[in-house]
Parts: structure tokens; sequence; C-alpha cells
């Protein structure tokens, strides 16, 4: 009988790790940087900005509804979230780590300083800022009447609160950065030398100062203006709580409150949120009486939208030909904040200096051989046929979101497989054996290891075409252990620096800041191709430097830094992607526009 | 059988306690772990701040170390702290384990409902037309994937008849504890429900109909018939008595296979339960949620087959176990 029950529980084991294959696409190494922050007002009806002209796919979405009547009186709206399982539910802005969640929080919290189209904080938010001569103290203001849900006043302790918990020596988010520690004084705080942070100053319930150590431009991008209502969930610097309670508490998964034009009423956990209207949101009363956000798979959500059962849902790629035709929805898309990429492994990280080193005699160090393997991609196909045209070949590493800093001029490496050719000919690397494919400069034997995700229907084509794409002009590309790795393994792999990885495939969320230095810098252990240059370091350090408060000077900085990104191609950047949201025709006041984030009290329905 | 039962808890104890050690190393195998990926959105983030918070949550200690610690808590009933989640496990788990429990028992429940009358009119009545639609319709159960009928009863009830809701355990608009959040939950799991019972009512309507064929032509069944008594009367007093009650020994085994199957289940009309927080915890290397689950799963087969050992050498004498 023992035996028996073994067999089973070996059988039922077996049952369950099958799915241990299948949940991951390359989509989830976009990561999670806030995208959800507040924006400024206008630029409606906007067409999508189509990346650097011909290269660009030609399809052209509109970044808000069409749909101007007036919203209704006391409309519902449900609000889909399209996930394969249910949302975390850790909803607070100083411990949450999924998207889903970020979804909800946008709804009933918001930040006390808005941000424009370019992610650059303004006056329009919550609070006003003010910087002083040096670039180093931010003098922060509350404005007048805006209340926490429960009725307390925002206050300045609040915002406050949240530094207090990012830098505790306890916090174990991923939110203690760069950005907080250039406070002055975290760094000690954070070490739990002292209680106090000697750069937060408060003035009064409304007023204070913030002093870093750094004067840097990053500050208008990445400031944290997250406050944490103190009264309501508990202080851990009077003992009342602990971080490692407040993170599992009540008060943030059940019934958190937050200033945004929305309270949350009642939670099903993992699965939907009910929400009902502030009627005291600050910025006016918001257009909707109630709103019902679910999760609904990916599956079955082109079938909801359709039936009516959501009026707002974003549309993964690879149902865009189900979805296309639909007639009760209207389609809106914006240029991700995303790329895809191929790295080439040129070096390691050396934990002891805690900086990247190339090493010159690494397989992937001839800049030709990188050049040439970007020219052979066949991105413009890959895109049309694998993702029906929502993604296109990319041109630089700064993405034609950030508007100001994308190097319109840097055309990327089209496919031109022929230059490609002519490339590693004229480097010295040619098939002297005659079995079809290169030998390296030396004469060698040259097989390229590549490392891919698993996950999604298209990782596997994509990793085959590249490669049939380089061996078309003779590079023997094999997949790393012959198969593809699912996202831990394959970031485990990359980030350890795997000696079986030549290049690989992945995938960066760029945030909200511009600054590609926690990417590509000497010292950023994200630079997972190890790549260095006395060049890049110096672009690097003169975009965050005091001068790049002027934005033509950081421009400028940032077209070098592409330019020399095209020139040393660390990286190869592939595609960039489109995402898709499809809203029911009744919407009204609704964009995706950047910069229109905190509208969001105003969108509606129409009857 | 008090002491039969006792014994087999006894036995019990060791075989959770492999089985924890079995999975642990097996999670603790898998490349990569909770934090792995967790910063990709954050370039800001140093590696020491990382390898900080993999101090903390004792990523870092030799699996030994680690599995001795787990250990330590899980008899004081505390499973540990899921990173992921950012809760301790045993309260993650007590939203879903109602969930999960609930859409099993009403498979359970509706399989044996519509299995157990098949089986005997199959049995029954062999080799007649309605005999022939049964055992048809018992090879499509057995040859359909789960996922496959799932999706179709979905799209066919759900959005072109929507007779029921697409997905999720309950509509969040109904105020809690009344009796109409009671029939909202109960209209939202009909569908996962059925998909799974329907599918599930293989085993017992084969083994019903051919236990019946056979006890047909046993002697005591021919003695009852020519004793006169009516045709209804030798099913119900000799024929099915003899035939349901090994259906019932299996009612163990039949829960261990629940599990697996609420996992296509729960992913396919977004019910949030244990398969579901398996798969995603699976893959973000959430090893403490992991385990727990495949431990309560564990725990779910041995106890399963303990009670069917139990009924069935409680109905069957023949069977006694010392």
């Amino acid at each position: 009988m023992k035996k028996r029950s073994f067999m089973l529980l070996a059988s039922l084991m077996l049952v369950l790790s099958v799915f241990l294959a299948a949940c991951n696409g390359d989509d989830s190494a976009d990561g999670g940087k806030d995208k959800d922050k507040g924006k400024d007002k206008g630029k409606d009806n906007e067409k999508t900005e189509q990346g650097s002209g011909e290269n660009a796919a030609d399809i052209d979405f509109p970044l808000s509804v069409s749909n101007d009547a007036e919203a209704m009186e006391d409309g519902e709206m449900t609000v889909a979230m399209v996930a394969g399982e249910p949302f975390e539910g850790t909803l607070n802005r100083n411990f949450y780590s999924g998207t889903y969640d970020a979804e909800i929080l946008s709804f009933f919290d918001e930040g006390l300083l808005d941000t424009d189209g370019d992610y650059l904080i303004t006056n329009e938010g919550a609070a006003t800022y003010e910087l002083s001569e040096d670039n180093k103290t931010l003098t922060l203001k509350i404005k007048d009447g805006v209340k926490w849900h429960d009725g307390e006043p925002v206050k300045t302790s609040d915002l406050l609160y949240s530094y207090q918990l990012l830098g505790h020596p306890d916090y174990a988010g991923n939110r203690y950065d760069f950005m907080i520690e250039n406070v002055v004084g975290m760094p000690e705080y954070h070490e739990g030398k002292t209680k106090e942070i000697s750069g937060i100053e408060i003035i009064d319930d409304q007023e204070m100062k913030f002093t870093f150590t750094e004067a840097t431009p990053s500050i208008l991008s990445g400031f944290w203006s997250y406050a944490t209502p103190r009264h309501h969930v508990g202080d851990i610097m009077t003992g009342e709580t602990t971080i490692k309670d407040l993170e599992s508490s009540d008060k943030i998964r059940v019934n958190p409150i937050g200033f945004g034009p929305y309270k949350i009423d009642k939670i099903v956990p993992g699965e939907s949120v009910l929400y009902s209207r502030n009627d005291d949101y600050w910025r006016g009363k918001p257009a909707l009486k109630s709103i019902v956000q679910k999760v609904v798979s990916p599956a079955t959500i082109v079938e909801s939208i359709k039936k009516g059962d959501v009026d707002i849902a974003t549309i993964p790629a690879d149902q865009y030909e189900t979805v296309k035709d639909v007639d009760n929805i209207e389609l809106l898309a914006q240029v991700d904040y995303a790329y895809t990429y191929i790295g080439f492994k040129q070096g390691k990280w050396d934990a002891a200096k805690k900086e990247n080193v190339t090493d010159p005699d690494a397989k992937m160090a001839s800049k030709e051989l990188r050049q040439a393997m970007w020219y052979a991609m066949d991105n413009a196909t890959i895109g049309e046929k694998l993702y029906h045209g929502l993604r296109f070949p990319a041109t630089s590493l700064i993405i034609p979101v950030f508007e100001s800093f994308h190097d319109k001029s840097v055309e990327g490496r089209m496919f031109d497989p022929e230059k490609a050719k002519q490339l590693l000919d004229d480097a010295g690397f040619e098939d002297k054996d005659g079995d079809g494919f290169r030998e390296d400069q030396n004469g060698e034997k040259l097989v390229i290891n590549f490392a891919s995700m698993s996950g999604g229907e298209t990782a596997e084509p994509i990793a085959k075409a590249y490669m049939q794409n380089w061996a078309d002009i003779g590079l023997k590309v094999e997949l790393v252990d012959g198969r593809l790795h699912d996202f831990n393994a394959f970031y485990d792999m990359v980030e350890n620096d795997d000696p079986k990885i030549d290049i690989y495939q992945g995938a960066w969320g760029t945030g909200s800041d511009p600054d590609p230095s926690g990417l590509y810098g000497r010292t950023a252990s994200f630079n997972y191709t190890r790549y260095t240059s006395e060049k890049n370091d110096e672009l690097l350090k003169a975009g965050t430097s005091e001068k790049a408060f002027d934005l033509e000077y950081r421009k400028d900085i940032y077209n070098q830094w592409q330019e020399l990104m095209y020139e040393d191609v660390p990286v190869a950047p592939t595609v960039y992607r489109y995402a898709l949201e499809a809203a029911n025709k009744r919407v009204v006041n609704y964009s995706i526009e950047p910069g229109t984030e905190s509208d969001r009290y105003k969108w509606g329905v129409a009857e | 059988m008090v002491k039969f039962i006792l014994r087999r808890m006894l036995v019990m104890i060791p075989q959770l306690f492999l089985l924890s050690l079995i999975i642990f190393v097996l999670a603790k195998q898998m490349p990569g772990d909770a934090v792995t990926g967790a910063f990709m959105g954050n370039p800001n983030v140093t590696p020491e701040q990382v390898e900080k918070i993999r101090e903390q949550y004792g990523l870092n200690d030799p699996w030994y170390v680690q599995y001795g610690a787990w250990v330590g808590k899980a008899v004081k009933g505390d499973l540990g702290q899921s990173y992921t989640h950012k809760q301790p496990v045993t309260s993650l788990l007590a939203g879903r384990v109602a969930n999960t429990i609930t859409l099993s028992l009403f498979v359970l429940i509706v399989s044996y409902a519509v299995a157990i009358p098949l089986g005997i009119i199959a049995g029954r009545w062999s080799d007649t037309w309605v005999d022939k639609l049964i055992v048809t319709y018992n090879y499509f159960s057995f040859a359909t994937p789960l996922f496959v009928f799932a999706l179709l009863m979905l799209f066919v009830f759900g959005f072109i008849l929507g007779w029921f809701p697409t997905g999720g355990s309950v509509d969040i608009r109904i105020e809690s504890g009344t009796f109409a959040q009671f029939m909202s939950k109960l209209h939202h799991l009909v569908l996962p429900g059925l998909s799974g019972a329907l599918l599930a009512t293989f085993g017992t309507i084969q083994y019903l109909r051919n236990d019946i064929i056979d006890t047909k032509l046993k002697d005591f069944v021919k003695t009852a018939r020519s004793k006169g008594v009516p045709e209804g009367k030798v099913y119900t007093r000799h024929i099915l008595r003899n035939s349901l009650l090994p259906i019932a020994a299996f009612l163990g085994y039949e829960i261990t296979g629940l599990i697996g199957g609420s996992i296509f289940l729960e992913t396919i009309f977004s019910y949030p339960g244990l398969g579901q927080l398996f798969i995603q915890s699976i893959t973000g290397r959430d090893f403490t949620v992991v385990t727990a689950i495949v431990m309560i799963s564990g725990a779910a087969v041995i106890v399963g087959t303990m009670l069917s050992d139990v009924i069935l050498s409680a109905i069957d004498p023949r069977i006694r176990i010392e």
C-alpha cells in the first residue's frame, strides 16, 4: 500500500511539473519600473509616435479614444487586468513588486509630484517643488486640500515616512536605490547608525526640504514622491509595527488607502478589486461612480472585450489578429518603454572591484563581428510575421518614447546580409576549411553559443530565425544546452557570466529616466555584456552631471552616446514594441498618451 | 481499526518528512532564486543591495541550513515568508486553499452524481443503445484533454450562450456574507466544476458498469431471481450493494487526482486557488511557497490513500491490515 501511495505521489508531481516550462515569456524581462507616474495634460488625440521614419511599422493607432460624448452620471467601468495568474496584492508603493499591483495602485494612490511627457517632474501635482540654485536642495510644498481617503490631510511626515521605510535596515524590497541613497544622511540611516535622516527637513505639515549629496538631473525624473499614510498603516519608528508586519498587514493588503481619485471598497484576493469614487479628490470629482477591476486570462480577453464584459484591456500582441476586427471596440497603442536586444558577452563582473572588466580576447571581442551579426538579423520580417507588425526594428538604445533624447539620426543596422558578409571578410573571418561556416581571425573553428528565454509561442521561432540569419552569413550559432531556458535559469546564467554563453537575447524596460548608466556603466552590475570603454564612461558621467540640467547639453551628450553604442555594439537592439490596448466604444476621456495619467479621474463611460 | 488508523498516521510522519526533504533539495536545484531577475526593472539598485536581500532571506546559506531552519519553523506551523507575496505562507495559502477545496469538492460530488447513475444504467441495460451511448461518452471523456474541454465549455456556455461568468470566483459587487453572495459563488463554480466533473467520470462509470455486468451473472443473483424477487429489487438489494462499495473505497484516490486537475481549471477560469499559486511560485522561484504547496498536496495524497485503505478494510472483511 505504501508503495502505491508513493507512485501516486510521483505521478502527481509529474503532472505538476509539466508547468515548469510553460510560463515565462520574454516579456517578463521588461521589468516593472514605475510607468505609472503622474503626467501633464493636453496632447489628446495625437497619433502614436512612429519611431524613426521608414523603419517604423506602418500601423497607425490613436492614443486616445475618439468618443467625445459627455460622460454619463454615476457610470461604472470594468477594467481588465490581463494576467494568467492572480495579482499579489501588496498594495503599497514601497513594497509592491508585481506589475498588476501597480495597476491597482494607480487607481487609488498617486505621487505628490506630477511628471510630464518626458517624465520630468512638474508643479501640476498635489505638491509643488522648487530646486535650489546649486540643484542640491529640493523644497516641496503640499497643496491645500490634499486628503487621504479617511479624511486626514496628507502631511510632509507621510512622505518622510516613505523614506524612513525605504532606507530602513530591514527593508528588503527593490526600491532602495541610488535616488534614495542620494539623500544626505541616508547611507548612515540605512546602516542603522542613526534614526534621523539628516537630509530631510520638515518645516511644517505642508512644507519640507530634501538635500542631496550629488546634483544630478536624475532628480527631476527619479525623485520619490509617494507618501505613505503613517497614521493608517502604523509607525515603524515608534515601534508600533515592524517592516515585516507592515508588508503583510491588512492595512496594505485588505483596506489600503491613498489620496487618488478612487477608493478601494473591497478586494477579492488575487481576483478583483472594487473602487468607489473619492468625492474629496483634490483635482475634482471623478467621473465614474465605481470601477471594477478584475483578472482576465490572456486566452479569453478578446472574447471578454467583444462581449462587453470589460471596457478597457491590454491586448497581448499575439491576439492582435483576432481583435482587430471586433467592432464594439477601439484599439489604442503606443510604443512601449522597452526594447529587445542581443547582448554580446565581452568580459566578466569583478565582484571584488565591483566593476565590469572587458576581456580583449573574448570570443565576441571583434567589433566587426558584432556589427555583422546586427546587419544579419531580419528584424523587420520577425516583427511583421511573428508580431503582426506590432514590433518593428529598433535603431538605438534610447527608445523613441523619450522624444527629447532619442537620436533620430541613428538609423540602426537594417537587414543587410551582403554588408554583413563584407564586414566579416574584411575582418578576417573566413571559411578556411570549406564546411560553409567561417573560422575566426586565427583560423580556429568559431561556434557562437546563444542563450535565449523560453515562454510564449514566439520564443522558439525567433531564436531559430536569428540562428538561420547568422548561418546565412556563415556564422555557426548554437543554442546553449541545445534548448531555451526559463526566465530565472536564463538570468541566473547571464548574471553570473556563465562561460557557456557568448550571446543572449534579453529585453529591458527602460523606466522613466533616460540615463543609461544603470545598464551600460562600468560599475553597473546589469551591464551583462561587461562592455566598457573610456569614452562610454565619459559620456555617461557627463549625462548626469550638473551641467546636464541644461536640456540641450544633455541631449547632445546622449546623441553622442547613441552614436558610440551604434559603433561599438555592446548589444544590438532588435525590436521596439507597441503596447496595444482595447477600449469599448462607450469609454470617454481615456488616453494612454504619456503625460495624461493624472486625467484618470476624467475617465468615464457614455451611454 | 483505531489502531490501524493510528499506525497509518504514524507512518505518515516519516513519509512527509522524506517528501519535504526531496522537495526542498529539488527546489534548491533549480537555477536562480526569488531574487534573480527581481530587480530587472530598477537598474539603480546596486549588487550589494541584492546581496543584502539574499542575506536577509537566508538564500545564501547552504541547503541543509535552510532546510533545518525551515523544518524548525514548519513543525511550529510557520511555513516561512513568501518573497514574492511579502506575507507569511500560511496566510497566503489560507486564502487559496478554500477555493481549491470548494472547487475540488464540487467536481467530486458532481462527477459522482453523473457517473453513478450512468454506470448503473449502462450496467443494467448493457449492450442496448443507451449503454452504447454511455460508453461512447465515457471514452470521449477519457480521451479529451481537460484544458481543451474546459476552454470549449467556457466559450460555449460562458461567451456564446452567456449563462455563466467566465472568470473569477465571485461577483465583487455583491455584499459579503449574504445569500446572494453564496449564490454568486455557486454560479461561478458551475462552469469550472462541470468541466472538471464531466471528464472525471471515466473510472467510476467503467468500474461500475463492468462490475454490474459481472455481478448480474453471479449465482446469488440468479438465486434471487429464481426466487421471484422483482427485477428492480434484484438490482437495488443485491447487485448495487456489492458494486457500489468499492467505488466508495476509491474516494481517497479520487481526491488525489483532483488536485492535479484543479491547476488546469484554475488557470483557464482565472479561479485563484492553489494550482495557480503553484505555477506562479515555481516560475518566480518562491521556494517557501512551492515547498508548502507540495507538502499540502503530498499530505492530501497520503491522507487520501489512507482513507481508501480504511474504507476498503471496513467494507471488505477479506482485507484486514495488521
